[in-house]
């Protein structure tokens, strides 16, 4: 059945939460792991636990977790034999991969090929498209006055959105003719400076939309399933607060349309490993549209784990190494509700500014149905050079009400000094009867924020 | 304990090629540790950079003495591969004794192919020398010691 070698050594190129999830996810394969840190990741949770850990380079991430040659001698060198690049970082990086493979690495995610046409969202959108998967009016304008006939057909408001961008970077909402010509040059500039490539194309935008996403999973033997759905409405600047499976808003019929979106995309590009087709969802029109695939493990995929039983990082890792998915689709099943709060060092007072620090305090809650994926512990030096996420909890419950107050009465009892984090803010958000009813939309959290941090000034 | 009597033998071709002192090596609860001046080596001291937990295969050969007050111990700028010499087979860079300027090329590290020359930064004299050429060192790891000149 198997054609991998006996022993197995990963090379984790990441840090934080994720390090320690496919660490542990190593441990339980029997697969030796070693850890790339920069010098201020010395002493995570993480690094405790790997069989061994190198120090790549500096605190900062360009020369250290972004450096492809740091990575690639350090996975060499110490007899790695797969290379697992978490999220972020290196993850989504055709070339990292192309190296990884030609120093005999099994990178662990899609193919290269797959990751190309996925980090450019125009083209993402055309194969979406052209498999008849539902996307955005919109499309490809390569002159103001091309851009402005375009944003005529679809009406305003629309999005202008760099290609190379993705996850909310590159995005801006404009909602006239005058605001497009004022925003087209510079929108393509700002891309051509942050992404290397200046292509933009519009999209209308849906005003009042849930963040829905698809878990898809492929392996090396033309097996590919989905895991169903996550929710993630709750967002603050595009990122992501509290997320949720299944979307309890979907009719049943989307749903299916929703799932076989998800699939024909993962049938065309042959994908192999995790992925996550996004999409918005049209309340009012009950409509979908893609937005993007992100080609590796999400920060918020322990809710699909919590629904379905299965370990995605195991599924993972072993179809990199060419194992067939332990799971057909008929085999997956969804049963309760899971909903996880992002705990991070941010100050809502000071509208989610990092908040950096020691942990003097950090007693996170334990109980049935919970689970708490960390790299954080007391006396830890939380470090300003990286993103603020501190842990994910996650709720289950066999409904979405019971799930909610589980997951509410165990923030309040999760005792945490010296750091301020967005710990309250998430309890006001679960709390909230909008929330409640399930009737979050991408902007509300925006639009609710001044009132959930309780100032009335906001 | 399992071990690997073929990894064993697999580390002593290896030992028998490279120029060292001492070497440990540590496998959950196996050690293994080699003198070649018969000395039992000391456990690496302040300047070596904290070893992991539960070491899984690795090697480490460093100099058997902390630094002293007077010396500055050069590290390496990013991990790679140190090489003592210019190429193999020539001399190397720098002897222990060996006065060096700021700009005295100490050691080259190599990161896939890309070739780092490491210069001392101070005047002053080679007093220890911390990793083993060809021997993988991690960003920071001490690479030499120098008594600085006052």
């Amino acid at each position: 059945m198997t054609t991998r070698p006996a022993r197995q050594r990963v090379f984790v190129a990441n840090r934080g939460e994720i390090a320690l999830r496919v660490v542990e996810a190593c441990d339980r394969l029997g697969f030796e792991t070693v850890l790339g840190v920069s010098s201020a990741d010395r002493d995570t949770l993480a690094a405790r636990r790997a069989g061994r850990v190198v120090v790549l380079g500096g605190p900062h991430a360009i020369g250290s977790y972004l450096s492809i040659p740091a990575v690639l001698h350090a996975a060499v060198a110490t007899g790695c034999t797969a290379v697992h690049p978490g999220y972020g970082f290196l993850a989504e990086r055709p070339d990292f991969a192309r190296e990884c493979a030609a120093h005999g690495l099994t990178f662990v995610g899609p193919s290269p090929e797959a990751l190309t046409t996925l980090g450019d969202k125009l083209k993402a959108r055309e194969l979406a498209e052209s498999l008849g998967v539902p996307v955005s009016a919109g499309g490809y304008a390569s002159t103001v006055a091309e851009a402005a006939g375009l944003a005529a057909r679809v009406g305003y408001p629309v999005l202008i959105k760099a290609a190379h961008g993705g996850g909310g970077r590159g995005m801006k909402l404009v909602t006239s003719d005058a605001e497009l010509a004022e925003a087209w040059a510079p929108a393509s500039a700002e891309a051509e400076a942050a992404f290397g490539d200046g292509t933009v194309f519009l999209e209308r935008y849906v005003t009042d939309a849930k963040h829905v996403e698809v878990q898809i999973l492929g392996d090396r033997h033309g097996n590919r399933i989905h895991l169903g759905e996550r929710e993630c409405s709750v967002q603050y600047r595009y990122q992501k607060l509290v997320e949720e499976a299944p979307c309890a808003a979907l009719p049943e019929a989307t749903r299916e349309r929703l799932h076989d979106s998800a699939l024909r995309i993962a049938r065309a590009l042959d994908y192999v490993g995790l992925g996550t087709v996004e999409f918005l969802y049209d309340l009012h029109r009950d409509e979908l549209n893609f937005l993007e695939v992100n080609p590796r493990i999400q920060v918020e995929h322990p809710v699909t784990e919590a629904v379905t039983g299965v370990d995605l990082v195991r599924e993972q890792l072993l179809a990199a190494l060419g194992e067939p998915l332990s799971v057909r689709q008929e085999e997956v099943r969804i049963t309760g509700h899971a909903i996880e709060a992002r705990i991070t060092a941010q100050d809502p007072h000071q509208r989610l500014r990092p908040s950096p620090g020691t942990v003097k305090r950090w007693r996170p809650p334990v109980g049935g149905g919970l689970r708490f994926d960390s790299h954080v512990y007391e006396g830890y030096e939380f470090p300003p050079f990286y993103d603020a996420l501190m842990g994910k909890l996650v709720a289950w419950s066999h409904d979405r009400a019971a799930a909610a107050t589980r997951l509410d009465d165990a923030l309040a009892g999760f005792e945490i000094g010296g750091v301020t984090t967005s710990r309250d803010l998430l309890r006001s958000i679960i709390r909230h009867g909008d929330f409640r009813i399930g009737s979050v939309t991408t902007h509300w959290l925006n639009d609710r924020f001044g009132e959930l941090i309780g100032d009335g000034n906001e | 304990m399992d071990f690997d009597l073929e990894e064993l033998a697999a580390i002593i071709e290896l030992l028998d090629k490279a120029d060292f002192r001492h070497f440990s090596f540590e496998k959950g609860d196996l050690r293994i540790t080699v003198s070649r001046d018969g000395n039992v080596p000391q456990q690496p001291r302040a300047a070596t950079p904290a070893a992991p937990a539960q070491a899984a295969p690795s090697q480490r050969v460093v100099a058997d003495q902390a630094p002293d007050d007077d010396e500055v111990v050069i590290t390496a700028p990013l991990l790679g591969t140190f090489y003592r010499s210019p190429k193999p087979g020539e001399p190397p860079y720098v002897e222990i004794g060996d006065k060096v300027a700021p700009d005295t090329v100490l050691c080259i590290v190599e990161v896939m192919k890309l070739m780092n020359s490491v210069p001392a930064g101070v005047s002053g004299e080679v007093t220890k020398i911390f990793a083993a050429d060809g021997e993988l060192v991690e960003y920071g790891s001490p690479l030499f010691a120098i008594r600085t000149i006052a």
